[in-house]
């Protein structure tokens, strides 16, 4: 791992916190996090001496020998969660090669199969359903990066202001509540209250007016998603943001009230300006996950608008290799969502530079 | 076989499942042998595309030797299947000893209910009267499909293995060619009379477990036809039923009432297509016309069925539920009276009179006599032969298939004997209790009997037995020997076909297209451009592949 710690202690304490919430699944994110959260603090001291000298020679004259030796108790405690990356993340990650061939997986198997070269590459740009698939993907992202992003921000905000301890753990228990549902019973729910047969029209009709059916909108559907994920998901969001308004120093908003900062000047600040490198680097992590959307979510509500408005790349993905058996182009389309996926990131992280900010990396 | 044809949905498995019937019997229903029909010359064995027809056909085929044990109490007529009212006394027995020699067999079914406890009282009594230790291993039916790819890519698959014909979809046929053995050397001919009841199946049955020019699978047999429209006739009254496509727009608007939460249909389409004559999915989709192929969806039926199906959407006539796909809960959704008419196979339905009789003793569902759009006589194509089949391991050695194909003879007895009992229902006084004639499950008889997996092994035609409910069973058969003169086999009937894995995915967009026409997000016209797309991305290769295999082995009708 490389040195990373550029900004003040209180950013990287925060973000050292973001592992255990922020739910997104990427398992290589959770694995890497692991990594970084068992060597991480420990380590910090050399690290912040690396970051002053630039030599081959570990900073203090410690050669590598010397440092291995010295952390080796740190190397040992890392090597299950390696060993759990390598066995589940990386030697997966071979199978990849059936992209590259005809595939027959009950037949002839992975060394069998006949390598077909970039055949199921091309089949891509000419299959214009993918295109329309990815098309949905990203605005279905997008809606979701509008929408959803800012809202587990403003609730930590009012959930802040709340003196009373009490209270606080009541309103965070129930707003944490939704994140332990099931994606199958969120759609029940939400089929039962806004279904055409729902709660909501049915009182709309008692009351002499027509029904209506949010659930079968194929033009709705990406807010439907959207708010769904909202209901799910902004309480658990929520921490992340409520652990960096924590390490927020207090005499920090004593000052600025003494110099006669009103509760809107705080919060710009001195809450905003906290919460900043979290916010960038949440986001970074987002739009690296564009193609990442709640794959069971969107699978249980596809064919109730249609594969038209709900299709996405990871069902497509799913559709095409595990329903119609043809992996190889499944496989295909799975590397090309990966560096799809790698580019985000990595344009994301570049804007967060330019904006000043740490990112999920720096190179220095 | 999936009388329901959206694959993304898990309801119809099961329902098709209970279409196919889990309560079985003697008399011969139903499987007039087909052999006489398919001409031809064979294609290679064991190629993993096409069909087996003609000579090399008949070499594997197993002799039909009804036993005729029992004799039912409403007759079967132009192979419907027959129905039992009462239990004979005393119980006749078919199978002499046990067949099994002890060995264990591992065994993957699906189930559609709770699973059993392991090594309970009913496993060992099964154990013990087949003289074999089989583990079970019986997974959500519901997901089954999902299961199955992953145990057959693997390298250890289980020793028998139970596959639906309606999950066989992408490559599994392949799969099944690959991993298991050929029981054609046990069966084939007059072999298969070491096993009476085996030789009791029809050879419909058997000609479509023929998979890659094997006989690989052991068939559970289904009826002729396994869907129905379903309506209340206690919540309807007597008025009068309808008989055309207008009658049912007309019975549409008469008693759909959103304020009181009540609508008039579920999701009708699999019925709807009967209505309209509509074909099958594959490979059932072509029919000839002047010598030439036509596929379902280039037919003019086809688009008037989808026609019609929106005429529903656009009346408001069909529960917003069902509008949303959520067909699991269609059940829920008629027996609790939301929805007056709902589309289900007929195996279902002795499931929801039991679990209604105690509820709501007024309930009443009767089956819809078919008819054709106009009112008049309808086309109804017949279901696949068999819809079920179970397969044994190709590491089996020799002496183990043998055993087992005995334990299959012991799980294809047929209604009214006491192996039937003791698979279907378990042990007397443990698992059910015999009161006038008619046995009736103990709680423990529900948890361990009832969800059966036996059955699955192999299994006697399909009858309509239920003792329990002889009301039921004169209904059932009754409506079912009503249909069946309007039946009709479609070309490639009873015909296991593998198409190329390059046309697998061709067919898929209409399953979605025919969703988004029916619940108006698009529109009936637009089925000509995804025909055209259809016809230039493989669709007319797939004709000509089919046409080949027409001229080379014959039609199946």
């Amino acid at each position: 791992m490389k040195p990373r710690a550029t900004v003040a202690t209180d950013a990287e304490r925060t973000e050292g916190r973001t592992a255990v919430p922020s739910g997104e699944d990427n398992s290589d994110e959770d694995g890497a996090r692991a990594r970084s959260r068992a060597s991480g603090p420990p380590a910090r001291p050399s690290k912040r001496r690396g970051k002053k000298t630039k030599a081959p020679f570990e900073p203090g004259g410690i050669t590598r020998r010397l440092r291995f030796r010295r952390d080796r108790t740190l190397i040992l405690m890392t090597v299950p969660a390696m060993v759990l990356l390598l066995v589940f993340n990386y030697i997966p990650l071979l199978g990849n090669v059936v992209a590259f061939q005809d595939y027959d997986v009950y037949d002839l198997g992975i060394t069998g199969s006949p390598f077909v070269g970039f055949d199921n590459f091309t089949r891509i740009f000419e299959d214009h359903r993918f295109w329309e698939v990815l098309l949905n993907t990203l605005v279905i992202f997008l809606t979701q990066l509008i929408l959803f992003f800012p809202i587990p921000i403003a609730i930590a905000l009012l959930l802040n202001t709340i003196m009373s301890a009490r209270v606080r753990a009541w309103v965070q228990a129930i707003v944490y509540l939704p994140h332990f549902f099931s994606w199958v019973l969120v759609v029940t729910v939400f089929q039962q209250m806004f279904g055409g047969a729902g709660l909501v029209a049915q009182w709309l009709r008692e009351h002499g007016h027509e029904g209506f059916d949010l659930m079968t909108n194929p033009g709705f559907f990406k807010f439907l998603v959207t708010s769904q994920a909202i209901w799910k998901d902004a309480g658990w969001g929520v921490i992340v943001f409520l652990a960096a308004l924590a390490a927020v120093n207090t005499d920090l908003y004593e000052a600025a009230a003494v110099d006669g900062a009103g509760r809107w000047r705080r919060m710009w600040h001195v809450t905003l300006p906290a919460l900043r490198p979290v916010i960038a680097l949440l986001l970074v992590l987002r739009v690296g996950s564009a193609l990442n959307l709640d794959f069971e979510q969107i699978l249980l509500q596809r064919d109730q608008v249609g594969a038209g408005a709900s299709e996405i790349l990871d069902t497509y993905i799913w559709w095409t290799g595990i329903k119609t058996g043809d992996f190889g182009y499944a496989a295909a389309a799975g590397i090309f969502k990966g560096l799809f996926s790698v580019a985000m990131v990595l344009g994301a992280n570049k804007v967060a530079h330019m904006m000043g900010e740490q990112g999920v990396y720096s190179k220095k | 076989m999936t009388p329901n044809s959206s694959p993304s949905s898990t309801a119809p498995s099961r329902r098709s499942f209970l279409a196919s019937g889990a309560f079985a019997a003697v008399a011969v229903a139903g499987g007039a042998p087909l052999l006489a029909a398919c001409g031809g010359s064979g294609t290679a064995s064991g190629s993993k595309e096409g069909t087996t027809t003609g000579k090399a056909l008949k070499k594997v085929m197993p002799s039909y030797a009804p036993t005729n044990l029992v004799q039912p109490d409403v007759p079967g007529v132009n192979g419907s299947s027959p129905g039992f009212t009462k239990l004979p006394d005393p119980l006749v027995a078919s199978v002499k000893s046990a067949p099994g020699k002890g060995s264990s067999f591992r065994v993957m079914t699906p189930l559609w209910g709770t699973v059993p406890k392991k090594d309970n009282p009913y496993y060992t009594a099964v154990n013990k009267a087949v003289g074999a230790k089989l583990g079970f291993d019986p997974q959500d039916g519901n997901t089954y499909q999902d299961k199955i790819g992953a145990v057959l890519a693997g390298s250890e698959i289980p020793d028998v293995m139970t596959i639906p014909g309606w999950n066989m979809q992408g490559q599994i046929r392949n799969a099944i060619t690959a991993k298991f053995a050929d029981l054609g050397p046990y069966l084939a001919g007059d072999a298969v009379k070491k096993y009476p009841n085996l030789a009791n199946i029809p050879t419909g049955a058997w000609q479509y477990s023929v998979f890659g020019g094997k006989l690989r699978g052991l068939p559970m047999p289904n009826p002729v036809i396994g869907n129905a429209f379903f309506y209340r006739k206690d919540l309807v009254g007597s008025g009068a039923l309808p008989a055309s496509a207008d009658d049912l727009l007309a019975f549409g608007k008469e008693y759909t009432a959103p304020k009181s939460k009540v609508w008039a249909f579920d999701d009708l389409w699999t019925c709807i297509q009967k209505v309209y004559g509509l074909l099958p999915d594959a490979p059932h989709y072509w029919q000839l016309e002047n010598g030439k192929l036509v596929h379902k969806i280039e037919t003019q039926e086809y688009r008037e069925a989808l026609a019609f199906a929106r005429k529903l959407h656009d009346g408001g006539y069909i529960h917003p539920d069902a509008e949303a796909n959520k067909d699991a809960d269609s059940k829920i959704r008629f027996t609790s009276g939301h929805v007056l008419m709902y589309n289900d196979g007929t195996g279902g339905w002795k499931g929801m009179v039991s679990e209604q009789a105690a509820a709501n003793p007024k309930f009443d569902m009767q089956a819809l006599d078919f008819f054709a759009a106009d009112g008049g006589k309808p086309v109804l194509w017949q279901d696949d032969p068999a819809g079920i089949f179970t397969f044994l391991s190709k590491d089996l050695p020799k002496e183990k298939i043998e055993e087992f194909l005995g334990i299959a003879d012991f799980a294809a007895a047929p209604y009214g004997t006491k192996e039937f009992m003791l698979t279907n229902y378990g042990v007397e006084d443990t698992h059910y209790k015999v009161e006038g004639g008619v046995p009736t499950f103990t709680p423990q008889g529900i948890q361990e009997a009832q969800p059966a997996t036996l059955l699955y092994i192999a299994s006697p035609p399909h009858t309509i037995a239920f003792p329990d409910e002889p009301k039921l069973v004169q209904d059932y058969a009754g409506w079912m020997a009503r249909q069946a003169p309007h039946v009709k086999k479609p070309l490639f009937f009873g015909m296991q076909v593998v198409e190329p894995q390059r046309y697998a995915s061709l067919y898929t967009p209409f399953d979605d297209l025919q969703k988004d026409i029916r619940r108006g997000r698009k529109k009936v016209s637009d089925v000509d451009a995804a025909v055209t797309t259809w016809k230039n991305s493989g669709g007319d290769k797939l004709r000509d592949w089919y046409q080949d295999l027409l001229e080379k082995n014959g039609s199946g009708v």
